[in-house]
């Protein structure tokens, strides 16, 4: 691969990939793979289906280019809000919630990824700053949150899981991701 | 304080709920029409949407498996193949829309070009490799006789410098293993590529053979562990013999 394209930015990338550069889509895929494979897996719980999901992921933003907008957020964002959606998708199409649990594979298929890179390294430091956050939040915001984002359920799902007004949920969410922001602000994970 | 659009008392407190994905497909429809006219929610959105961007950072690390980019980047490359193909009118977008209108979904990405002359092409029973010019060359493989591989049948189609294998009926590798691509010489061992794939549920694959062909008599396919192998352990699944 030409070592040119590495040296491009994730926006002008994303330009070689509306004209259907495949060696460009190559060089996103790797940036952002590792970060997108983890999403899926905490969401659906297994590696199989965290493939599945990515796959999916991945064919539908080398297919969809043209929809990414810079204005929007960065290509980070983006591809992890497809993946988002698509693990949400694919929870609710199984309908797994009551099985899927990465213990369904045993400790032994989770394995971190190798620190390889500066970024690896800032990466990480930015995971610890998002999870000290949501360690800041009240027990009641930080299930709800959890339970909505990463199990997939509706708002609706998890009043009835808690035996809690829907309104109380709602309220909770917004309260979380609040005190979330609060946190954070300054921070320069959230572009 | 932003003014707040027609019904907003219903929809107040959903913006949470939107940015974490917790509203069902009708809700989330009926919050995003409203939403587009009431700048009180727009800001509330704006404010909560960096909070909600930073949850899957917070993940740990897995990483994925290389047979995975194996899988997508062979549909990638079919598919960018094809775009080249249909030349440049796939790659210019649709006349632009009446000014005002902004329906960006009226300029198709060349890449969805090139699926649905992909799916048209299935539809009328033309094959890929008619819709393109056609390789130049391709050699029959020969699959190794054991279990589940009765209907399987794989070509390898070569084109200039590249070469592909093309397969269909293949069974699933064992659990934690991959399908491997060889490049045998005469007289040496046989040499590792990094074209590690697994077929899909259908039992199609495809995978592109990376690295020169000259002098090579054999493309070999076993599978091995997930991550693939220096050099083959596994059992041999089929043989291309180009000589």
């Amino acid at each position: 691969m030409a070592k040119d394209l590495r040296d491009l930015a994730d926006e002008e990338l994303m330009q070689l990939v509306r004209r259907g550069q495949a060696p460009a889509f190559e060089v996103v895929y790797e940036r952002h793979a590792s970060a997108a494979f983890s999403l899926a897996y905490r969401i659906v719980g297994t590696r199989n289906g965290a493939e599945d999901v990515s796959q999916e992921a991945f064919l539908n933003i080398w297919r969809s280019g043209a929809r990414y907008d810079r204005a929007r957020g960065s290509v980070r964002t983006w591809v992890l809000g497809i993946v988002h959606h698509r693990a949400i998708d694919y929870l609710r199409r199984a309908t797994v919630h009551d099985k899927r649990r990465a213990s369904d594979e045993g400790m032994d298929e989770r394995f971190e990824a190798a620190e390889r890179t500066d970024v690896e390294v800032a990466r990480r430091d930015e995971a610890e700053t998002v999870r000290s956050a949501i360690g800041t939040l009240p027990t009641e915001q930080s299930q709800v949150i959890e339970l909505a984002y990463f199990g997939g359920f509706t708002h609706t799902e998890i009043a009835e899981m808690l035996e809690t007004p829907v309104g109380t949920i709602k309220g909770r969410m917004r309260l979380g991701l609040k005190k979330m922001r609060d946190q954070l602000s300054g921070g320069a994970v959230t572009r | 304080m932003q003014s707040a659009g027609p019904g907003h008392e219903h929809w107040e407190d959903a913006t949470a709920a939107y940015l974490l994905g917790a509203l069902d497909d009708a809700e989330r429809a009926g919050f995003e029409e409203h939403l587009a006219g009431c700048p009180a929610c727009r800001a509330e959105v704006d404010e909560l949407l960096p909070a909600a961007r930073a949850l899957p950072i917070s993940v740990d690390p897995v990483e994925p498996p290389p047979a995975l980019k194996a899988r997508i980047m062979a549909d990638v490359e079919r598919e960018a193949s094809l775009l080249a193909a249909a030349g440049p009118e796939a790659d210019r977008p649709a006349a632009p829309a009446r000014r005002r209108l902004r329906l960006p979904s009226l300029r198709l990405a060349p890449v969805a070009v090139a699926a649905a002359l992909l799916l048209v092409g299935a539809a009328i029973g033309i094959g890929v490799t008619e819709l393109r010019s056609g390789p130049d060359r391709t050699i029959q493989a020969e699959m190794e006789s054991g279990a589940g591989t009765e209907r399987a049948n794989a070509e390898l189609e070569i084109n200039g410098d590249e070469a592909r294998l093309v397969a269909r009926g293949l069974p699933a590798p064992p659990s934690g293993r991959v399908y491997q691509v060889w490049l045998k010489r005469d007289g040496h061992a046989p040499e590792p590529t990094a074209a590690l794939f697994r077929p899909s549920r259908d039992g199609t694959a495809s995978a592109s053979v990376p690295g020169s062909l000259e002098g090579v008599d054999q493309v070999m396919v076993t599978d091995e562990p997930d991550g693939g192998s220096p050099q083959p352990t596994g059992d041999l699944l089929l043989v291309a013999n180009l000589s």
